[in-house]
């Protein structure tokens, strides 16, 4: 690593704070999330209060899951969620999911699934707009709009082709693997190795992932960060920066991953949807579940602030979107030279 | 009147029996009884056997041939109708591609008289001409009523590698449905059916007495039927191991040189005294008290309304990973668990398989119903006894969610009998439940059935009945069939003898149909009482206007009406609770398509609720049974809140990756 060059703890603190220190890129995250979801508001509110308002079984279920009700309602009402719910809890097995069975998602898990892939396509106007706002000195949600629009033809290829290869990954890694495995895991002497061979096939994916994810992270913040190269250039000078120094990025994405987790973690401790009125009133606990949304989201900055550090130790040579004078216009200031190269690329 | 129906009936008429009657009772006498001497060749995956078969005609008719089942033929080929009806697939997993067979090299009757070239395949059940599972021979001279034949058979068994049941996984050897069998003889005829892919088994009582020559690496690791009465080397560093059990119907022995062995007693006054042998995966040594104590608790808790357990040991046999599909089996006195290396505490799973399979050594072994034309009455009956007994020892279970083969218990609890049991609901109108075990559509509405709806169609009627008459008709039913072959009209029968009433309308309408059972509350309001308006008589004449005794009426008029979604009517209680904390129970008889519930001028009702002890279980939908008369958001609130902030969780972790 050069001299100067922060480390990855250092990388990652140094975007939380920038992610601090510019809170409104959190909320327009927090937003963008919040109005995608909100599409789904009606149908489930509608549904919910429908089944449940008249019922005596609503009393129960204020405090908890009732798994009978839940059950029966699957049952009765095979539209409302589909094989949703088999869906996700098949991510979590050791065969994984086969893309067959997205066909026969139905209703609102349906909806979820496509307002999913929507967010992706917002997820590149977002990153865009991230990226470049928190490249400039001053900033604001105006920036952030202009940004995401400026970079959303580029972030959205890099996002498809970084969707494509995670598709392919699962796929060929972890699905393909299970099943040309299964034969010999039932040979296997014990559970345990069995399970070890799991552990290695999930953490061959994890990695995959963690690879296809900083590739893609590296060239969008370079893309951002080297205005003045061509295209083609940026792209590469984003992947050479980010196998020119792997473990810093790996490190910044790992305490990205952990205080993700440990987040998680600490809700699913407190619990605060269970227990009915007793441990949340309903506004609190709304607002306790778009607290941590929100701070989950302000991590979320940070770790893409984190990324820009570890690759990027100067200010981007384009402080900011300036139109192009008018012909014969004077400029009113020279444009802003390029500074620095990217750090060691 | 046989005798034991004298006996069975002065029983009943005791109401219980006493210990000292069942230890008459047994050993019963033997029908079909096994001497055989096999020899395990771990290396080729056979068991080379000599049978001699003591066989009694204990029917009025002579039997002219003999049948015999051959049941590891089910796995010769992929034309068996084992095979054919798996579609590849059986007991959770793919059916492996590793053969398996049972050839007869020799039978000769007592005389000397050679049977093997009257031997012929046949398939009673499907005219299947590539099933072997079924042989039938034909005997010089027929076997008369009441009359004993003997038979020596030497064959030739290659054991499949697991993958439903019986066989083989490297060292381990789980050796069952592995000799030839003699059908059982009725009075009308053979009782002999082809091995399906759902059914199980049938035979008759008698005693074996079987000796196990295995290669001395499976010294000390050898569990089977019975009780272990000698030891001794033989040839060539090989170890012969003999069981004996009297009063069994089938023989199962496995070895395993990975086996933990352990021991432990179950004995309770009146109910049983026997050896527990535990053969566990050392994987899963940590688990064997949990095993132990499921195995006591099925033992006391079912002994203690169907009678004691008789026999001497319980061999429990953990089946090693990668053969799990002989995993969840029962055999006399030799039961397989199932377990996995993460089994937390809160997930019932070595508890619920080994009580089951416990279980079944009462429905199934001891009350040996025929599995493969009425599975309910040992499969459903003992769901229903392991539901109660889970429920009454170890409380409710609770939902598993599998994280790449670990489990985890969610904080969601399942109640036993209705929550173990909605795979029914499914199900339920996809066949009649009284049907043989292969004439279901599929194997999801075989289980669903079989196991399910018969569980809550008994828990049903223990509601309805009252849990001390339906354990009377329980035990009235055992006493009555302990070691004979019941069928479901004897179950109905004891039920009605046991409680003074028909209960035959309740049977046609669960066991004997497909339709479903669902009540619902179709409306329920409660407004102000209103004046009466009109003409009414004053003073002798009509008049506008309602007299002052009824023109300022207090209170509310309710209305409730109550509906039968479902094609199958059972009685059932409707509750009315009004706002000043009374409330007001109907029973209503269930059979018209709906009725109605006024109140005029009382309290202001707040709910209406069919069926509010949950006693019919089969309801298919209890979502529908309630009703209040003002609506209450706040669940249905708090669940939108959950379902948006998880699908912006889901739309974070959609969009984390790329």
């Amino acid at each position: 690593m050069s001299r100067g060059s922060p480390g990855a703890l250092a990388c990652f603190l140094r975007g939380l704070r920038l992610s601090l220190s510019k809170p409104y890129l959190a909320v327009a995250l927090w937003l963008i999330q919040l109005l995608l979801a909100a599409t789904l508001i009606l149908p489930i509110s509608n549904m919910l209060h429908g089944l449940l308002d008249l019922s005596p079984a609503a009393d129960r279920m204020v405090a908890n899951p009732d798994y009978g009700w839940w059950e029966t309602v699957r049952r009765q009402h095979p539209d409302v969620l589909g094989n949703f719910p088999e869906i996700a809890t098949g991510l979590l097995t050791t065969e994984g999911i086969r893309w067959s069975e997205l066909p026969n998602m139905r209703g609102v898990g349906a909806s979820a699934f496509s307002l999913a892939l929507l967010a992706i396509v917002v997820h590149a106007f977002g990153l865009g707009g991230m990226l470049g706002a928190l490249r400039e000195p001053s900033s604001s949600l105006v920036t952030f709009g202009r940004e995401g629009m400026r970079r959303m033809p580029a972030f959205l290829l890099f996002t498809f082709a970084a969707f494509g290869a995670a598709f392919a990954a699962y796929e060929w890694i972890y699905v393909e693997s299970g099943e040309k495995l299964a034969p010999r895991v039932q040979q296997l002497h014990a559970e345990p190795t069995a399970l070890a061979v799991t552990g290695l096939r999930l953490a061959a994916l994890v990695v995959a992932l963690a690879v296809i994810k900083l590739l893609a992270d590296a060239v969008r913040a370079v893309w951002v960060a080297r205005p003045d190269l061509p295209p083609v250039s940026r792209f590469f000078f984003g992947i050479g920066g980010a196998l020119s120094r792997p473990l810093r990025l790996f490190g910044v994405l790992g305490f990205y991953a952990v205080s993700t987790a440990a987040l998680y973690l600490i809700w699913l401790i407190l619990d605060p949807s269970a227990g009915g009125e007793a441990r949340f009133a309903l506004v609190p606990l709304i607002l306790a579940q778009q607290v941590f949304v929100f701070v989950r989201l302000l991590i979320k900055v940070g770790y893409y602030a984190g990324i820009s550090e570890a690759l990027t130790r100067t200010k981007s040579p384009e402080y900011s979107y300036v139109a192009t004078a008018a012909p014969g216009a004077v400029p009113s200031a020279p444009p802003v030279a390029d500074e620095a190269p990217v750090d060691q690329v | 009147m046989p005798p034991a129906k004298l006996r069975a009936l002065a029983l009943a008429l005791l109401g219980a029996a006493s210990p000292a009657l069942f230890a008459d009772a047994f050993p019963p006498p033997p029908v079909a009884s096994y001497q055989i001497s096999c020899r395990l060749d771990p290396e080729k995956k056979t068991v080379e056997g000599t049978e001699v078969l003591t066989w009694k005609n204990t029917t009025s008719r002579p039997a002219s041939t003999l049948r015999f089942h051959l049941y590891l033929n089910a796995f010769r080929n992929t034309l068996s109708t084992f095979w054919k009806e798996s579609g590849g697939e059986n007991r959770g997993g793919k059916l492996l591609e590793s053969w398996g067979s049972i050839e007869v090299l020799r039978m000769t009757a007592a005389d000397g008289a050679d049977l093997l070239p009257s031997l012929k395949y046949i398939a009673p059940d499907d005219g299947n001409p590539h099933d072997r599972t079924v042989a039938e021979v034909l005997l010089p001279k027929p076997v008369a009523p009441g009359e004993t034949i003997s038979v020596a058979i030497d064959f030739l068994s290659r054991l499949p590698r697991v993958s439903v049941r019986t066989g083989y996984k490297d060292d381990f050897f789980f050796v069952v449905q592995w000799f030839p069998k003699i059908g059982v003889f009725q009075e009308s005829g053979w009782n002999c059916h082809q091995y399906h892919a759902t059914s199980e088994f049938f035979a008759d009582f008698g005693n074996y007495d079987v000796s196990v020559d295995v290669p001395a690496r499976y010294r000390g690791k050898v569990g089977a039927t019975g009780r272990l009465v000698e030891t001794r080397e033989t040839s060539s560093g090989r170890i012969l191991y003999r069981f004996q059990q009297e009063g069994v119907h089938d023989f199962a022995w496995t070895a395993d040189p990975s086996y933990i062995v352990l021991e432990d007693i179950f004995r309770e006054a009146g109910i049983g005294d026997a050896k527990l042998i535990l053969l566990l995966q050392s994987e899963h040594a940590s688990q064997a008290e949990r095993h132990f104590r499921a195995a006591k608790a099925a033992l006391s808790g079912y002994g203690r309304i169907l009678g004691p357990y008789p026999y001497p040991t319980l061999t429990i046999v953990d089946p090693p990973w990668g053969a799990r599909g002989a995993g969840g089996m029962e055999y006399p006195t030799l039961i397989t668990a199932g377990t996995s290396w993460s089994a937390p505490t809160k997930i019932l799973r070595p508890e619920g398989v080994t009580v089951h399979e416990t279980g079944h050594q009462f429905f199934y072994g001891i009350i040996a119903n025929n599995e493969f034309e009425e599975a309910w009455l040992d499969e459903g009956f003992n769901t229903y006894m392991t539901d109660r007994v889970l429920a009454a020892v170890f409380g409710p279970n609770h939902v598993d969610l599998s994280v790449f083969g670990l489990h985890f218990p969610l904080g969601i609890d399942i109640h036993e009998p209705l929550d173990v049991n909605r795979r029914y609901f499914e199900v339920a109108d996809w066949d009649v439940l009284a049907s043989e075990s292969w004439r279901f559509r599929d194997r999801k509405s075989y289980g669903g059935q079989v196991y399910s709806k018969t569980a809550l169609t008994l828990a049903t009627l223990e509601r309805l009945m009252g849990t001390a008459a339906m354990d009377r008709a329980l035990r009235l039913y055992a006493d009555r069939w302990r070691f004979r072959h019941p069928t479901t009209k004897d179950f109905i029968q004891a039920v009605n003898d046991s409680t003074g009433r028909n209960w035959d309308w309740f049977f046609d309408r669960t066991f004997y149909s497909s339709g479903v059972v669902d009540y619902a509350v179709a409306d329920a309001e409660s407004r102000p009482a209103k004046a009466p308006r009109g003409l009414f008589e004053k003073d002798g004449k009509l008049a506008e206007g309602a007299p002052s005794a009824i023109a300022n009426p207090k209170g509310y008029d309710s209305e409730v009406t109550v509906v039968r979604n479902g094609d199958v009517a059972m009685p059932v209680y409707v509750q009315l609770r009004f706002e000043n904390g009374s409330v007001y129970r109907s029973r209503w008889d269930g059979e018209s398509r709906w009725k109605r519930y006024r109140v005029s001028a009382g309290p202001r009702l707040v709910e209406a609720v069919v069926d509010p002890d949950e006693q019919v279980l089969l309801d298919s939908d209890r979502t529908n049974n309630g009703r209040r008369t003002e609506g209450d958001p706040r669940a249905a609130t708090r669940w939108t809140s959950r379902a948006v902030f998880w699908v912006q969780n889901l739309i974070d972790f959609m969009t984390v990756a790329w």
